[in-house]
């Protein structure tokens, strides 16, 4: 009797040790199950606009090309004189093609795979950290210290042709990320993944605009505004700020910025900031290495098909434009699978306490398309409002894009995010207690209702919202 | 100006990784530092035009700068500051510094008062505003305070205190005052809240304030609005929490407040000590002159400004609500131009307060 009571204890604690042990607050983390994601659109699939198709795929593959300097094997040449990286797959590959960063970073090889060999590997760019570009908020005084009277913020490629065999004699030496960080002058960027871009192009601006509206009776201390293009004043909604207007100007801008391909939208070799403006540019031994003249990037008027005589930027955009939106899935937490419950309980809490105020579940629906059916009259689950709002003292970068100042981001969309590793605008968190937890700080529109998320809630009702985020 | 390039023959900032020694003399010589003598700065010239030649020596993985690293050794450290927004897209702004504006509340010895609303909040114990809200935003919101309790506060239950103030002249939400905000707010509740039975009215500190009771059964989570009309804004204040017999309590603690007389939910609308405020007070049959502001540069946002206009019809003080620098000099330029005639109230000249919305409109409501 003694022993079967011994026995019942024992078992008892633990029960109530395992218990503790998965906390009711975790994270479930990146989920690992095939959600489909990368997959065209169905009506690309079914390629009711004839050869919406072929344009899909060819988009899809030259997303993956490996770009060179010059003499590329496969003809795909016009990489730097600088650049952080030589694919778009290799920022954009978390879960699948199009998506984000992956768990393991290309950009930690470069400088001994021969990419980069006579550069250093910057030291915020680590094997298993988020693939990164970096921009330092304000220009340098001459001793090294930041001006702040001057603001920069533009992308300082991370790595230089410098050394390359194909590089020819251009000889480039890298910003130095070192004296930036020792004069808090950095910041960072991750890839944005670019799933369902297509529907977010789509929507017209009073869609937006009738959202906005909307949600301005809200009780949580919430007032967004947008983003806007200064050629046409109309709303802009891709990238980190909501900078870029559409996908074309999304890829023309990553393919001339991050890779330094000029291409029919971004005519030019892109210097470092300072480098074009208080310099002159590039050296001419570092201009037209490739040999092909300028764009680097153009149409292929003798190519033997409709797809191959699109420009690489064209056929990038065709390619995000016509990827599907991430699908919803199931939750793993522990090996454990979340009950159905536990996630629709979660949307419904992730919406009262004011989350989808910002983190709109459908902004809208889009207009007709004229690229395929499965972008017209398409509800849009993007989890993002697409407005600019302000997050406060602690996300704050002081990079200016367009409207958007220092303190202000684009809702970042949510669809996907079951699946991305690195989180917040520069990958600073992997765990969503806290990404989340960075919302509040001074300044931030997001203060009460992360009070009400930390706050307010139970744990098991905190936990129903981190299985509900992992499903999206 | 510009960011420091790493030169060829620059090396990384540590000692242990440099394979010539004289190579990391050129580092401290490229700093500033004139440690080698002379003849030494031969050998290093010599050394270097060799490394020239094969090639910059580089460390496979730069270092994360720290305090020991001889780069930054003997050089003030000027950094940009941490938790400071330094550039800034539009923002508010005012003519004066002493004219109180919407945004100028503050908390100290546990009290939130605002000047501009004539409004003194006492805190109940132990709650405090962690952070500052956001600036106000382009359609005229504020917010003006959050507060929650501190980790010293020891009630049974916890929740959250949200005050802020729509600027009536700039919402695009249908309603002419505080009652009707609130009745828009409850006639647009999502789906996720459902309305508890309370009075629409309540009298807060003698005062009467528009309410609108809520809550979510998922989350367990209660809402109290209360929402009144001062100077033309709605100032609200939202209480939230599972609990709602801290929000009865929070609502009795609010007789502690002070408010102005104008506070109503129907009216509000200044006089007394502070302008009166009126709504598209800058029209034609208001207006001897007009200049249009002459902007430097195109941009698209709306710029939403409150003016106080005296009683000789001059414009004397000017808020912006949300405009970038060059708008605002734009703006002060022209309206310091303008000349209305003066309000008259009861035969007498008045103070105006009214509103202008330069560049696009608001969006329109649904």
């Amino acid at each position: 009797m003694r022993a079967h009571k011994l026995f019942s204890v024992c078992m008892f604690v633990a029960a109530l040790l395992v218990a503790g042990a998965a906390s009711p607050q975790t994270d479930p983390g990146v989920q690992a199950a095939n959600r489909g994601t990368g997959a065209a659109l169905p009506s690309v699939l079914a390629d009711d606009n004839p050869g919406i198709l072929a344009f899909f795929q060819n988009g899809q593959k030259r997303f993956q090309d490996v770009e060179s300097v010059s003499n590329s094997p496969t003809g795909n040449n016009g990489l730097g004189p600088r650049f952080n990286s030589i694919s778009c797959v290799s920022c954009h590959a978390q879960p699948a093609v199009g998506g984000t960063g992956a768990a393991v970073n290309p950009q930690f090889q470069f400088t001994s795979n021969g990419t980069a060999p006579n550069d250093s590997t910057p030291f915020f760019i680590t094997a298993n950290g988020p693939t990164r570009e970096a921009r330092f908020p304000f220009f340098f005084n001459p001793d090294g210290t930041a001006n702040l009277n001057a603001p920069n913020g533009g992308v300082e490629d991370l790595f230089t042709v410098t050394g390359r065999p194909d590089a020819g004699t251009c000889r480039l030496g890298q910003p130095s990320f070192a004296i930036a960080a020792a004069a808090n002058n950095i910041i960072f960027r991750i890839p944005t993944p670019t799933f369902g871009a297509g529907l977010i192009e789509n929507l017209d601006d009073s869609t937006l605009l009738s959202n906005l509206a909307a949600n301005l009776a809200n009780n949580f201390g919430i007032a967004g505004a947008f983003n806007r293009n200064g050629n046409d004043g109309t709303i802009t909604r891709f990238g980190w700020k909501a900078q870029n207007k559409s996908l074309h100007i999304f890829a023309g801008e990553a393919y001339n910025v991050e890779m330094g391909i000029s291409n029919l939208l971004f005519t030019q070799e892109r210097p470092l900031p300072g480098e074009d403006q208080f310099q002159r540019g590039f050296p001419s031994n570092c201009l037209n290495l490739a040999g092909t003249g300028y764009p680097e990037d153009n149409s292929n008027p003798a190519a033997p098909t409709q797809a191959a005589v699109l420009d690489d930027v064209s056929a990038f955009a065709n390619f995000m434009r016509t990827l599907a939106p991430p699908a919803p899935g199931g939750v793993v937490l522990n090996g454990v699978p979340v009950s159905a419950t536990s996630i629709a309980n979660g949307h419904a809490l992730f919406r009262a306490i004011g989350c989808a105020t910002c983190h709109n579940p459908t902004v809208g629906t889009t207009q007709p398309s004229s690229t395929t059916g499965s972008l017209s009259a398409a509800p849009v689950n993007a989890y993002s409002d697409i407005e600019l709002h302000h997050m406060g003292t602690g996300l704050a970068d002081n990079v200016s894009q367009g409207a958007a100042g220092g303190d202000q981001f684009r809702t970042a969309p949510l669809w996907g995010l079951g699946q991305r590793i690195f989180l917040l605008h520069d990958g600073r968190a992997r765990n969503l207690l806290k990404a989340i937890a960075a919302h509040d700080s001074p300044g931030s529109e997001a203060d009460i209702t992360i009070d009400n998320f930390q706050f307010n809630l139970t744990p098991s009702q905190q936990q129903d919202i981190l299985n509900f985020l992992r499903s999206l | 100006m510009s960011e420091p390039i790493r030169r060829l023959d620059d090396r990384p900032r540590t000692r242990a990784t440099f394979e010539d020694p004289a190579a990391a003399e050129s580092v401290r010589g490229f700093e500033g530092e004139s440690s080698i003598p002379w003849l030494g700065l031969l050998v290093v010239l010599a050394l270097s035009v060799g490394l020239q030649a094969r090639g910059p020596i580089v460390e496979a993985q730069e270092r994360p700068p720290n305090d020991d690293d001889p780069f930054n050794q003997g050089r003030p450290k000027t950094k940009v500051p941490n938790g400071t927004i330094l550039v800034k897209g539009a923002w508010s702004s005012a003519s004066d510094a002493l004219t109180p504006l919407p945004e100028g509340g503050s908390i100290a010895n546990n009290k939130y008062a605002n000047p501009y609303f004539g409004l003194t909040y006492p805190l109940p114990l132990d709650w405090l505003q962690k952070f500052e809200g956001p600036p106000p935003s382009e359609s005229g919101r504020y917010v003006l305070a959050q507060i929650t309790p501190t980790d010293t506060y020891k009630g049974p239950s916890r929740g959250n205190i949200l005050i802020t103030a729509q600027d009536m002249f700039f919402t695009p939400l249908p309603g002419a005052n505080a009652l009707a905000l609130v009745q828009y707010t409850k006639d647009n509740l999502p789906a996720d809240y459902q309305v508890e039975p309370k009075p629409p009215e309540a009298k807060i500190a003698g005062r009467s304030f528009a309410s609108l009771a809520y809550w979510s059964p998922v989350a367990g989570l209660h809402w109290y609005l209360l929402a009144t009309q001062i100077r033309c804004h709605t100032v609200e204040l939202v209480l939230t929490s599972r609990d709602p017999r801290l929000l009865e309590s929070l609502t009795q603690h609010m007789n502690n407040m002070k408010l102005p007389e104008e506070a109503s939910p129907t009216a509000g609308t200044g006089g007394g000590a502070v302008p009166i405020c009126s709504k598209d007070y800058a029209r034609d049959e208001n207006l001897i002159a007009r200049v249009d502001p002459v902007f430097t540069e195109h941009r698209p946002n709306p710029v939403p400004v409150r003016i106080i206009i005296d009683k000789e019809g001059r414009v004397k003080h000017i808020h912006f609500l949300s405009a970038f620098p060059d708008q605002a000099r734009a703006i002060t330029e022209a309206l310091k131009q303008w000349r209305f005639r003066p309000c008259l109230r009861n035969g007498q000249p008045v103070e105006v307060e009214t509103g202008i919305m330069f560049g696009p409109a608001a969006s329109p409501a649904r």
